[in-house]
């Protein structure tokens, strides 16, 4: 019974593994964003990134 | 036609009552009994003497107490009919706390005696060995060798009778002791019990208290088991060995699985560029890059960053950005190293290089859109970016690995966790950290 279960658990994990490698999923923090201007190409400047206001680490011990 | 003479020395049926209290006795065994006791008076006779001599009494010293089986039941154990005839509790004392088991003796004429053992609802059926064991020397902690399966010490203990019913096959007597060793190897057990110079073994086989009641067509349900007992299966180390044994041949799919997106995966690199920033000019520091191709199927683009930074940080806000469709995706990517030593030695964090995987990207005509930030005063910063299609994630397969052995190990874990508890009991227990001497 456990031993059923495990092997169509398994089954689902690697079925789930090779669904995400073909598709190249990820787990980094990505924003999709839909209709970029292409004015874009000629004044980057205009593109205001989400990530822009991100609070920098400014590290070392 | 008259009845002959009646021969002189014809059998005769003997009333057999006890002769202390003159209660009818009952003698189920056809003679194989050594030792009688009357269920009314709770004397202990002889068996064997045509009298039924009184050896002992034992009414007044201890509780009378009921079998789970009555004396007097049939039950098929192993096929073969067997009638329960004799009943005992014996107690051993571990810490002066007492515990008893109880103990039904089963006679089949043809087949002879065979024991039911009863303790907190776990049932043994034991039976007298026909060839001694082979004691292991040296073996710690000690162990026995039988029909080339090993058997490890669980307990020693003195056990003592303290109450008796029915017949026994050999001379029974409450308050009479004797050392009690169990070797165990679940579902069986070995015992061996010594009194005197004489040492008598015989082997157990755990059964459920259903299978007794099943056996012996009781009516209602057995006791409930508690605890774990010392020759108790455990129900779960069969399975426990099959995971694992699955795991395996999940392990080798897994490391096929990788070998296969490693030569099947485009990996191509798309782009490159070397790039400066310097923190210390002012105005616009975003810029775009040429474009490039992206082909194939929908998949990930990784993006890699190589810097020069030593003691510093550059945060890159990126947007790879579909010239043809305006889709965009928007990551930001800090990259910080630092690096020093101090009174605990070398000390290094963060790191000069940084990769990460974009999901999901269509093909297409991108180009990357890059805007660095970095601390004013920092000066120059050297980086490149280089960009690849169709990358496999090795995180993809730590996760994998991570879900195939949590079941396996949660499952080994409670596996461990039934053998705890079976130990616990035994001469041996398990180590745990804390406890002291």
């Amino acid at each position: 019974m456990i031993r059923s279960f495990y092997i169509i658990y398994g089954i689902a994990v690697l079925a789930g593994l090779g669904v995400a490698q073909y598709q190249g999923l990820s787990l980094a923090t990505i924003n999709e964003v839909k209709n970029v201007p292409r004015s874009v190409r000629d004044n980057p400047g205009s593109y205001r990134s989400v990530y822009s206001a991100y609070h920098h680490y400014t590290g070392g011990k | 036609m008259s009845a002959g003479p009646m021969p002189p020395n014809r059998p005769q049926v003997k009333a057999l009552n006890c002769p202390h209290c003159g209660a009818a006795l009952t003698l189920r065994s056809f003679g194989n009994a050594v030792t009688v006791v009357c269920e009314s008076c709770h004397s202990i006779l002889d068996a064997k003497d045509p009298n039924l001599q009184v050896l002992q009494r034992f009414q007044a010293a201890t509780d009378p107490e009921k079998p789970l089986i009555p004396l007097g039941t049939r039950g098929k154990i192993r096929g073969t009919e067997y009638e329960v005839i004799g009943f005992e509790r014996r107690t051993i004392h571990v810490d002066g706390v007492p515990y008893s088991w109880h103990e039904y003796v089963l006679f089949n004429p043809y087949k002879g005696f065979r024991y039911l053992t009863e303790y907190n609802g776990h049932w043994n059926d034991a039976s007298v060995l026909k060839a001694l064991p082979e004691i292991l020397p040296y073996a710690s902690p000690p162990k026995v060798k039988y029909l080339g399966e090993t058997y490890r010490h669980f307990q020693t203990a003195k056990a003592g009778t303290s109450f008796v019913l029915g017949e026994f096959p050999w001379q029974v007597r409450v308050g009479e002791s004797a050392e009690v060793t169990d070797y165990v190897s679940p579902p069986r057990v070995i015992s061996s019990e010594q009194t005197g110079n004489e040492v008598a073994w015989s082997m157990g086989e755990y059964m459920s208290g259903k299978d007794v009641w099943k056996a012996f067509s009781l009516p209602g349900d057995p006791p409930e088991a508690t605890g774990v007992y010392e020759n108790q299966p455990s129900p779960l180390s069969a399975d426990t060995k099959n995971i694992w044994v699955v795991f395996a041949a999940f392990l080798v799919l897994l490391v096929m699985m990788m070998i296969g997106f490693d030569m099947s995966s485009n990996k191509a690199e798309v782009f490159t560029g070397y790039y400066k920033y310097d923190s210390n000019q002012r105005g616009e520091a975003s810029f775009v890059t040429d474009e490039f191709e992206i082909r194939g199927h929908t998949s990930n683009v990784e993006v890699d960053t190589s810097t020069d930074l030593n003691n510093r940080w550059i945060y890159l806000n990126y947007a790879l950005i579909n010239g043809e469709t305006g889709q965009a995706f928007d990551f930001g990517r800090e990259v910080s190293y630092y690096h020093g030593y101090d009174s605990d030695g070398s000390w290094s964090e963060g790191s000069a290089n940084d990769s990460v995987a974009v999901p999901k990207v269509p093909p297409g005509r991108y180009y990357l859109r890059v805007e660095p930030e970095g601390d004013p005063g920092y000066g120059v910063t050297y980086y490149t970016i280089s960009i690849k299609r169709d990358v496999p994630q090795n995180s993809w397969y730590g996760i994998a690995l991570g879900a195939l052995l949590l079941p396996a190990i949660l499952l080994t874990w409670r596996t461990l966790s039934f053998e705890h508890l079976r130990w616990a009991e035994s001469d041996h227990p398990p180590i745990r950290i804390g406890d002291s001497e």
